[in-house]
């Protein structure tokens, strides 16, 4: 027995740390594969969030468009969950392969885990499975019911598997403290690796990323679908399946900045030198390319919105406002591009005349950034807002008063912006940054009650004609494309940013990478990994939506039910 | 239909190339692994000021401070019309060279502190190797100087590391506390009397809110309980004291802050 644990020991020990990938070597192998796993993931995950919200709505609006719409969302799923599936195998394989002594290093430690988010995605497929299959036979009373508590639970098993899968890669990033490289990974609790420092801002901020990216993918789905569409009632369906996309995720999107906020913050208190890192060291021109892909999509989502004003009668009252809604988001995009702390040799810092230039050091900090954002955050809803009010006349007695009201909050909450947003340059640190709560309560107060005034004073309002679904240029879904492409590149530079401020350690500071690539690349060549990465998904997303139109062609609503023909989301 | 799918298909490539190549057009940084600094006898002052810059704006982390010219002065740029480092190191000190200026910078920071800013400079001889000192030294006399740092200047056999045989403790070992908070930094972020900045809390009345139990901890372990109205700054204090501290300088330290009520 002695002797067979020697062998086993021996066995251990002459297995090789690494091993080499043929041709792309095995850190781009591992790279493609986890972020083609992860993309397929944030897909499978943040689908069925609003699939089971718009069956809600359907069960409970008694609406069977919205039914129809969370069906066509799950069978999107069905092959893309596969693909899942193949690719998280393919990064498990590659990673026990390639580099067989850190991968033990962790199963070490999170094997229990592992174990457990097999059984679960085993439950999640299931249930899905169900989800789906069983969708025409629980159609209505109880049974229906019991089906959308199927949805739940999908989501519940989903929302677990990535709590799971979270806490292997945040361990990475911010392993707890006490853990240094002379730790053996069997004495490590479970629990206590799991409960790392970035683990729950992960958690949060992937979960919402999910609705955007999934949202994103659904618009692309859908105007894909439009633009093959062969029947105006096929168009009039996938227009409409679009705008719920679209709208689905930059609804998400607004709200995301906020854990990014959250997560930026737990590294900077876990270790400030990664903070510093990430924020002003190799990566910091990564945050001026990721300000400009938040400034496509802003401009992207606000111009798919002002053209879908052209098929909605009673918009062209407010088409003269979108030129200023348009320089405020230029603005905007231009102030938040703006870079601050760059590495800069001595010739370049020569040449600006200083650490900063002038326009950096002004437009570059985070009073500038935060105000230019929260007043483009403002602008998207205002133009969702003119979008809802496009085809209405309200008639409440207290509409005027009622649309004064919420003008007066657009301009308070403007107000506070500003003001917050000049004030910082006057204070210390420490107050300048409490500020960003005030500018961001102010827009999410400034959202909220606006909303609701809007949803009252719609009650009863007098229409002025149905929204003309399916009459929409096709300039307007290559839009939608953008939209996607852009959405998914971003999530790749993100990954890049998350993954990249480890540098050359494994583990953060505890297990060193010591292969030919353990050196982090540079934003170009990460640029070129992204894309390949995205053109692979995007392909095989293609794929799976030109299945699901091979699959089933009819499952568009033939015609919408009376009365609710002009009707919007959220209406 | 193939129509469609073309045009999609440009909209896909061409949103794709465009990021990329913008990707690709921004400053190129790729973070190296650091290696450790090997220099020969006959190591020229080109050499010496090139593996110097690479110490600088890497494992040294000097640009974390000296980059931004809001912490400690900026060394590349022109600073009050006395140009970069390199020619404003000889008149910094009276009696001084550049080089001895210099080294005395990295070495015993707390000895001359530039008007106008906080002694919040760590001494260099516990992070970085001697070779690794004078390279850096090297470096900053290039920029707008020139370099006088020669092979002869370093000792031979000290490849790597901190350098063997620094004076244990912070300040050279010195048992005044207030030597040892002005020596470790403690001001650049602590005030205590007149002296300090305002990041983390005021030590003046410490030990009326601290037992020295809780004055020995927060020193040691600063994460583990965090000052209220200072959660934003958590994380920031460096742990590294109980391994720079020797026991009689950490019980000084201790004693003379849980005396301030």
């Amino acid at each position: 027995m002695i002797d067979a644990v020697h062998l086993l020991q021996a066995a251990t020990d002459s297995l090789p740390a690494y091993r080499d990938f043929p041709v792309i070597g095995s850190r781009a192998a591992v790279w493609i594969a986890a972020e083609i796993h992860l993309m397929f993931a944030a897909f499978v995950l943040g689908v069925p969030m609003f699939a089971v919200v718009a069956e809600a709505i359907g069960i409970f609006g008694k609406d069977q468009r919205y039914d129809r719409l969370a069906k066509e969302f799950t069978r999107l799923l069905l092959i893309a969950y596969s693909a899942t599936a193949i690719w998280g195998a393919v990064l498990t394989f590659l990673l026990a392969t390639l580099y067989p002594k850190f991968f033990a290093y962790l199963t070490t430690i999170f094997g229990v885990s592992m174990w457990i988010y097999v059984s679960i995605f085993f439950l999640e497929s299931f249930t899905l499975y169900l989800y789906y299959y069983g969708w025409d036979r629980w159609k209505a009373g109880r049974a229906k019911v019991v089906h959308w508590g199927l949805g739940i639970l999908l989501n519940l098993w989903g929302t677990l598997v990535m709590f799971i899968a979270d806490s292997w890669l945040t361990y990475m990033m911010t392993p707890p403290r006490d853990v240094t490289p002379d730790t053996a990974p069997g004495s490590i609790k479970l629990w206590h690796a799991i409960l790392n420092h970035t683990w729950m801002p992960i958690n949060i901020h992937r979960l919402i990323g999910n609705v955007v990216f999934g949202g994103a993918i659904v618009g692309a789905y859908a105007s894909y679908r439009f633009l093959a569409a062969k029947t105006d009632e096929e168009r009039a369906h996938y227009d409409w399946m679009g705008y719920v996309g679209n709208f689905i995720a930059i609804s998400a999107l607004i709200v995301l900045p906020f854990a990014g906020y959250w997560l930026g913050r737990e590294i900077y208190q876990y270790d400030q030198s990664m903070g510093i890192t990430m924020m002003g060291g190799f990566m910091s021109w990564l945050w001026v390319i990721q300000a400009f892909l938040i400034a496509v999509l802003f401009l992207t989502g606000n111009y798919y919105l002002w053209v879908g004003m052209g098929r909605i009668p009673g918009a062209e009252r407010f088409r003269p406002y979108t030129k200023w809604l348009l320089a405020v988001l230029v603005l905007g995009a231009i102030v938040w591009g703006t870079p601050h702390t760059m590495i800069a040799d001595s010739r370049e810092l020569a040449a600006m005349g200083g650490s900063h230039h002038p326009f950096l050091g002004a437009l570059g900090v985070m009073s500038a950034k935060n105000t230019a954002v929260n007043l483009m955050i403002l602008t998207t809803f205002l133009s969702f807002l003119l979008y809802r009010r496009a085809n209405i006349r309200t008639v409440v007695p207290w509409a005027r008063a009622g649309t004064m009201i919420q003008g007066g909050m657009f301009g308070v909450a403007a107000a506070i912006v500003l003001f917050f947003g000049i004030r910082g340059y006057f204070v210390e640190a420490i107050i300048r940054i409490g500020y960003s709560v005030y500018q961001v309560g102010a827009v999410l107060a400034c959202i909220i009650f606006v909303t609701v005034i809007d949803v009252l004073m719609a009650r009863g309002a007098q229409s002025l004609g149905a929204i003309q679904w399916g009459k929409m240029p096709p300039r307007s879904q290559y839009a939608l494309f953008i939209l996607a492409v852009t959405f998914t590149w971003l999530m790749g530079l993100m990954g890049f940013a998350r993954s990249g401020i480890r540098q050359h350690w494994h583990v953060w500071q505890v297990v060193q990478d010591t292969t030919k690539y353990a050196a982090t690349p540079a934003l170009g060549q990460a640029a070129i990994m992204i894309s390949i990465c995205v053109l692979i998904f995007l392909s095989l997303v293609g794929f799976i939506f030109w299945l699901g139109g091979l699959a089933e062609k009819s499952t568009f609503v033939s015609a919408a039910p009376a009365g609710k023909e002009g009707q919007h989301v959220g209406h | 239909m193939w129509g469609t799918n073309l045009r999609i298909l440009g909209v896909v490539l061409g949103t794709l190339a465009l990021y990329t190549l913008i990707a690709n057009k921004i400053p190129q940084v790729q973070s190296e692994v650091p290696r450790a600094l090997t220099l020969g006898a006959d190591v020229t002052p080109e050499q010496l000021a090139q593996a110097g810059e690479q110490v600088f704006t890497g494992i040294g982390g000097c640009t974390t401070c000296h980059g931004l010219g809001t912490r400690a002065p900026n060394l590349l740029t022109d600073e009050k019309g006395q140009g970069p480092i390199g020619a404003r190191c000889g008149k910094r000190e009276a009696g001084k060279d550049c080089k001895a200026y210099l080294h005395e910078a990295l070495t015993q920071p707390g000895a001359f502190v530039v008007t106008g800013y906080e002694p919040i400079m760590p001494d260099m001889t516990r992070t970085l190797s001697p070779q690794q000192i004078w390279a850096v030294i090297a470096y900053l006399e290039s920029q707008g100087g020139t370099i006088t740092v020669a092979a002869s200047d370093i000792p031979a056999g000290s490849q790597g590391g901190p350098t063997p045989g620094a004076s244990p403790g912070i300040a050279g070992g010195s048992s005044d506390p207030m030597t040892i908070i002005r020596g470790a930094g403690c001001i650049g972020c602590h005030k205590i009397g007149t002296e300090g900045g305002a990041v983390g809390p005021d030590l003046t009345h410490v030990g009326g809110r601290l037992s020295p139990a809780g004055i020995r901890e927060a020193i040691l372990l600063p994460n583990a309980k965090v000052t209220k109205g200072y959660e934003r700054f958590a994380g920031i204090m460096p742990k590294v004291f109980g391994d720079q501290l020797t026991a009689n300088q950490l019980e000084a330290l201790v004693t003379f802050l849980a005396g301030h009520k």
